[in-house]
């Protein structure tokens, strides 16, 4: 009889993006995470473009985190050419990019990963099956879209943030209706918890290093320095000289690693390992209700880690706007060469984008490295331990299982190759 | 049991999955629309279902970058009745076909050490390699003429899609035109509308995000922005960033 070695899922459904899984049963062969996503080059490209627009050019990287590689990019841009901007400006980066963490959590948590445990094919099948939970996620999207747009003129590649500040803000009174409504999707931002929480998971407990963005006084998005569980302290800019990026024949997505470090994962999870302390009250309360306990170290735990995001974030932006006032402002940016870099906590870990620009306020030399690149070695070591630890189960149960962690990781491959 | 709803296909090639995205984000509307017609195969929305089809409507997002999507995409040709190109990188190249405007091979270079492993070829869109029944532009595409053709295609009429530019948007809006009045380099003339004129809403000019407009006048624009002060390069720059493969906006290309 021959026995079936080989366990390939040749298209992954519901991850943003194109890969295959290859398992080896027998680990003849490593276990691989095939990116087969097409490069786009947006390195290669970059490269003679005009500083002001990059940051529309690169939130056509992802159509889920756009805000986030708007913001790296146009961050990185400003240190390069020594462009301060203003507080408010920083306060309403902040904002676009909680929003946005919510919105991409939101989707994946309810879109891509929750069909896995209620048994459902996607979305379209839950809609019919569980219509009080895909009620809860239209709500909650529709009015978090809406600040996302109010910020940035629309929710998907926003228009009004460029090098310098924002063109445009919007009015005090919109300000206010949006908290009315953020006040109102407080409740079901707690249901998002306690539907996650009715995931079975598999218990898998991987040791890793978590890294992610930390500063002394709070919730770290946009500002601040890499940090890890495993004590790695470092500024931004000595990013290119701690991480390294390699290609690999099997993926057009490039790898990331910390040479001298063990693997390591960023994303929801890695945030709250790193900076549980830092989170509102409430979430911290909500967390220990629902037993989560830091350091979590089950990957598949980073679903639940995001729905906490989800609730922190709700709170953390009604605080914001009650707690400032934003009014239109000028700002002029002057042209200087110099090279700048920019790390941000993208809704699925660490991004990072360095510029090199000319006199002429040209491009000369980009690097993008993405969360999914950060987290492409990790995925395959939990994989590996995750087969081994379920060698007795049938070739169906091991596949779902894959798919699940690998879903669970909230991957996004067209970031990852770009 | 038998289904008589018509079966709408999603495929994806090279993009950022935006539109996709956007169908998720039309929320109720578009739950309407799914309603009255099944979603069989879409790989980020759901799993299972085939490629092969047949289908009363495919989308298509992404432009075309590599071989085996040209195979795949005439493969859902002839197995559609209606096949649309969404968002600007399957309509007009959109962002991907900025890397049109360099040597290829000096493009892949710079991005990965070792490119005998890629096998990327210029970008296009779309309707360079099938025939397609109408477009849906937008980056991301817009809602309007999403739900317009979805359900002309369903009631089998002709879907009137946006055929103007952004500054007709503009004036019914009111704006003062940030060209003319501000001298700030609008792409508007020569954009095709749809976004509501969001850019020149917001205090800037507009970068041409959802493409060529038929029939643009290129040549007139680009003689205007070279009045105003504006390099070539930038010129050249500002008609480049979406809809580089698209003869519309050629004569705003000119190398300096």
């Amino acid at each position: 009889m021959i026995i079936k070695k080989k366990i390939e899922v040749d298209y992954l459904a519901r991850v943003e993006g194109e890969t295959s899984i290859v398992v080896r049963l027998d680990h003849a062969r490593p276990i691989k995470l095939k990116i087969f996503e097409p490069p786009r080059f947006f390195e290669g490209f970059l490269v003679g473009r005009k500083y002001d627009e990059v940051g529309d050019i690169v939130s056509r990287i992802c159509g889920i985190c756009p805000v986030s590689h708007m913001t790296t990019a146009i961050q990185a841009v400003e240190n390069a050419m020594g462009i301060d901007v203003s507080q408010q400006t920083r306060i309403l980066r902040k904002l676009m990019c909680i929003s946005q963490i919510i919105a991409s959590h939101l989707i994946h948590l309810y879109m891509l990963a929750m069909p896995d445990y209620y048994g459902c094919a996607g979305v379209v099948d839950m809609q019919r099956r569980f219509r009080k939970e895909i009620a809860r996620l239209i709500k909650m999207k529709e009015v978090i879209n809406e600040l996302t747009g109010l910020i940035g003129g629309r929710a998907l590649h926003p228009v009004t943030h460029i090098p310098g500040g924002f063109t445009a803000i919007a009015s005090q009174d919109r300000f206010a209706s949006i908290v009315k409504k953020l006040t109102q999707i407080r409740p079901l931002a707690k249901e998002v918890v306690k539907d996650v929480a009715r995931f079975d998971v598999p218990d898998l407990h991987c040791n890793c290093e978590y890294v992610a963005l930390g500063d002394e006084t709070e919730y770290a998005i946009n500002e601040g320095r890499i940090i890890s569980t495993k004590g790695l302290n470092i500024a931004v800019e000595d990013y290119r000289r701690t991480f390294s990026e390699s290609q690999v024949s099997y993926a057009f997505a490039k790898k990331s690693t910390i040479p001298g470090r063990p693997s390591f994962m960023v994303g929801a999870l890695a945030r709250l390992n790193n900076k549980f302390d830092k989170l509102q009250p409430q979430t911290k309360a909500l967390a220990r209700q629902i037993e989560f306990e830091v350091p979590n170290r089950n990957p598949f735990n980073n679903n639940l880690a995001q729905s906490l995001e989800v609730v922190d974030g709700v709170d953390r932006c009604i605080k914001l706007i009650e707690s400032n006032t934003f009014e239109d402002e000028d700002f002029r940016v002057k042209i200087r060469p110099g090279e700048g870099s920019s790390a941000t906590e993208a809704p699925r870990g660490l991004l990072f984008h360095s510029y090199k620009i000319n006199r002429k306020g040209v491009v000369e030399q980009a690097n993008i490295v993405t969360p999914t690149s950060h987290n492409f070695q990790n995925i395959e070591k939990d994989l590996k331990k995750l087969v081994e630890e379920n060698k007795g189960s049938s070739r169906d149960q091991i596949r779902l299982l894959c798919e699940q962690l690998v879903r669970a990781y909230d991957p996004c491959f067209s970031c990852s190759v770009h | 049991m038998r289904n008589d709803k018509p079966k709408i296909g999603v495929f994806k090639y090279s993009c950022c999955a935006g539109c996709e995205f956007q169908l998720i984000y039309f929320q109720k509307h578009i739950m309407e629309v799914f309603k009255a017609a099944e979603i069989t195969y879409c790989k980020m929305l759901q799993s299972g279902g085939t490629e092969e089809g047949p289908f009363d409507v495919a989308l298509i997002e992404g432009a075309i970058t590599e071989q085996w999507q040209v195979e795949q995409l005439k493969r859902v040709r002839s197995v559609s009745k209606y096949l649309i190109p969404i968002g600007s990188c399957a309509v007009c190249g959109g962002v991907p076909a900025i890397k049109n405007t360099d040597e290829e091979y000096e493009v892949q270079k710079r991005v990965y050490d070792d490119t005998s492993l890629i096998h990327s070829v210029k970008t296009h869109p779309i309707d360079q390699y099938v025939l397609v029944d109408g477009y849906i532009k937008g980056c991301p595409m817009g809602e309007r003429d999403l739900t317009e053709t979805v359900i002309s295609l369903l009631l089998g009429k002709r879907p009137d899609c946006l055929e103007y530019c952004v500054c007709v948007e503009c004036k019914l809006r009111g704006n003062i035109c940030v060209l003319v009045a501000y001298g700030e380099p609008c792409m508007g003339p020569v954009t095709n509308a749809g976004c509501g004129a969001l850019c020149p809403s917001h205090n800037r000019g507009c970068y041409g995000c959802w493409g060529p407009m038929n029939d643009a006048n290129a040549k007139a624009l680009a003689d205007q922005f070279e009045r105003m002060g504006i390099s070539k390069e930038d010129i050249r720059r500002k008609f480049t960033e979406f809809g580089q493969p698209s003869s519309q906006w050629k004569a705003g290309q000119v190398q300096s």
